[in-house]
């Protein structure tokens, strides 16, 4: 489960100060698949880099399956993402020198699994998004919808407990983008995995259990909003 | 997937540019042990070119004031002196100007007592005391000239105003560590002088001592000797003699070093300049690795890795062409190699020592190059640099 409580953010634009999320409040129930939804601005990467624990809320607090974020530090977030934190980038943003077998292995380099275990479970979860037959080609050698799921199995490697996606159907063609959502569906469905994703796509709000919008940083409907 | 290799996948990610200052740093490193080999090879050339008992005797004043020829006789008389013998720069030249070399007016009687560690033949050497216009001449010199044993040679006076023609009689071996200089017969050079007033001076003495341990009693005695007389002199061991005088070459050897730690120097800049460009395209890269969970010491050490990686390989390379050229050109020297022309360097031997410090080096400059860049990749604020991503 996720709690926001009372989260706000603000940043320094020159002499500017700009609210970026303002007293947000919610709850996501675990095992949900929730689309943060908004126009450009709105805060939506903003809250999603506070839930993933790559950034830190000037007020309120975030608590992901029971652990209060703030209560960690720089090297204490690194480890809690790397454990218990999924990455899907709208770019893909796998390292173009590994293979696509290699990138997926990339993060079990923070865990003490063998080299032989790492590779085996780089291969399942390879296998699980639907390229196992891509494994040894480089990124450039792979289509978009195909490095997506290259991303996803990259995020699902560790078996986290909560995947964040920012866009990952926004520089894929209808098709890829469709695919990728019904990707993300089977793995919240089949391996109860929180997913939360910040889109754009209208597309997605069917595959989705919740969607979330945002505006001017401040959260409009959903869990928690003001009523 | 190994922490190893992704550093190498990383450092082969611009296989030209990585190439470039991989070979950058490996010249720079074969310059650097080419220059640090300089002043052992000096030492090497001293230490063989030197007897631990044999002394120079000359004026104190300097090697171009002259000694009266009487000295020559005073000091064979001091115990422990087991011969004398002496030299007198003729500053001959060959054919040309350009052809200048060390020659000297010596005794033929003396030289096997004096130098028995150069190991001229004792027939030449007999040769040599028989003929009166003879002369022995240093291995390099025979080669530079394409001399031979038999041929007649004449050498224009610089100093001395006559042309002498001398007989090559005898070869002074490479392994004397002399192996440039020409002696011949100071008598025949008096000769010449006669009808323009004679020679009763000459420049300096060669003194062996008939015991390592009596060197210094025989160089007191000697500089005793001759104090207040109206030529006071200096008596020094053959090695610290050629030290003194190769003294004018430390500040020009220090000025090669100076040069090639600065050649160091651009280097390191030209390495981090690199490792910065790398590390700038890197930092989407960068920032996913720290999303997913990678610390800053992690990637600060892979960032650091990669630099010192590429000067090790540099470093290695360039100190193994350094030892192997050196060796090339030495064993070239030695046999010959129709390479006349390599001179001194024909006798730099580059010792492990050297290419080890040549690599310490290069994992310095590595290290140093890597530093600021990777520093600044490992402190990456994630949200900015995914910011700038999207």
């Amino acid at each position: 489960m996720i709690e926001v409580r009372d989260v706000s953010r603000f940043y320094t634009r020159g002499v500017d100060v700009v609210h970026a999320l303002e007293r947000v409040t919610l709850t996501i129930p675990g095992g949900r698949f929730v689309a943060l939804m908004g126009p450009s601005g709105s805060g939506k990467s903003t809250l999603l880099n506070l839930l993933a624990g790559l950034d830190r809320p000037d007020a309120g607090e975030v608590v992901v399956a029971g652990q209060a974020l703030s209560a960690l530090d720089e090297d204490g977030l690194a480890a809690w993402r790397a454990r218990h934190v999924g990455f899907v980038f709208q770019f893909y943003n796998l390292l173009p020198v590994l293979t696509a077998l290699e990138n997926v292995e990339l993060p079990l380099l923070l865990t003490p699994l063998p080299r032989a275990e790492r590779r085996r479970r780089a291969e399942i979860a390879l296998a699980a998004v639907g390229i196992p037959d891509r494994a040894h080609h480089r990124p450039q050698q792979l289509s978009g919808g195909e490095q997506q799921r290259a991303a996803i199995a990259r995020a699902i490697v560790t078996d986290p407990d909560l995947i964040v996606a920012d866009e990952p159907t926004g520089d894929l063609d209808a098709k890829s983008a469709v695919a990728i959502l019904n990707l993300l569906k089977e793995l919240n469905r089949a391996f109860e995995k929180t997913i939360v994703m910040v889109t754009h796509d209208h597309r997605a709000e069917p595959f989705v259990d919740l969607v979330l919008r945002l505006d001017k940083g401040v959260l409009v409907n959903g869990a928690g909003a003001p009523a | 997937m190994t922490w190893p290799r992704l550093v190498l996948r990383n450092l082969l990610r611009h296989p030209l540019r990585t190439l470039f200052t991989t070979l950058s740093i490996a010249l720079s490193i074969f310059l650097v042990c080419a220059v640090l080999t300089l002043p052992g090879a000096l030492a090497a050339i001293f230490e063989r070119q030197s007897s631990n008992t044999r002394i120079s005797v000359h004026h104190k004043a300097g090697l171009t004031y002259w000694l009266p020829y009487a000295f020559v006789r005073k000091v064979r008389s001091v115990p422990g002196v087991a011969a004398v013998n002496h030299y007198s720069w003729f500053g001959g030249i060959y054919d040309e100007p350009k052809n200048l070399f060390p020659n000297f007016a010596m005794d033929p009687e003396t030289a096997a007592q004096v130098w028995p560690d150069y190991g001229i033949e004792p027939a030449a050497l007999e040769r040599f005391r028989k003929t009166r216009n003879g002369a022995v001449v240093g291995e390099q010199t025979m080669r530079k000239f394409d001399w031979r044993i038999g041929q007649e040679i004449t050498l224009r006076g610089t100093i001395f105003p006559v042309d002498l023609t001398l007989e090559i009689v005898g070869v002074i071996p490479e392994a004397s560590g002399n192996p440039v200089v020409l002696w011949f017969n100071r008598v025949y050079l008096e000769e010449a002088m006669e009808p323009r007033g004679g020679l009763r001076f000459v420049g300096m003495l060669w003194v062996r001592a008939d015991r390592p341990e009596h060197v210094d009693r025989v160089m007191q005695t000697i500089a005793d000797l001759f104090r207040n007389s109206e030529a006071e002199v200096a008596a020094e061991t053959e090695q610290a003699f050629l030290t003194s005088w190769f003294s004018s070459f430390q500040g020009f050897i220090r000025v090669i070093l100076a040069v090639g730690f600065l050649v160091v120097g651009a280097v390191v800049l030209i390495a981090a300049n690199t490792s910065a460009m790398g590390v700038r395209e890197r930092i989407p890269e960068i920032a996913v690795l720290k999303s997913l969970g990678f610390r800053r010491r992690p990637i600060l050490l892979a960032l650091m890795a990669e630099s010192t990686l590429q000067a090790s390989i540099g470093g290695v390379a360039g100190a193994a062409a350094a030892y192997g050229i050196l060796g090339a050109l030495r064993t070239a020297g030695k046999t010959g190699g129709g390479m006349p022309f390599l001179g001194p360097l024909a006798n730099f031997q580059m010792s492990p020592q050297v290419a080890a410090e040549g690599v310490a080096i290069a994992v310095v400059v590595g290290l140093v190059a890597g530093a600021v860049p990777a520093w600044n990749g490992a402190r990456l604020n994630v949200v900015e640099a995914l910011r700038r991503l999207f």
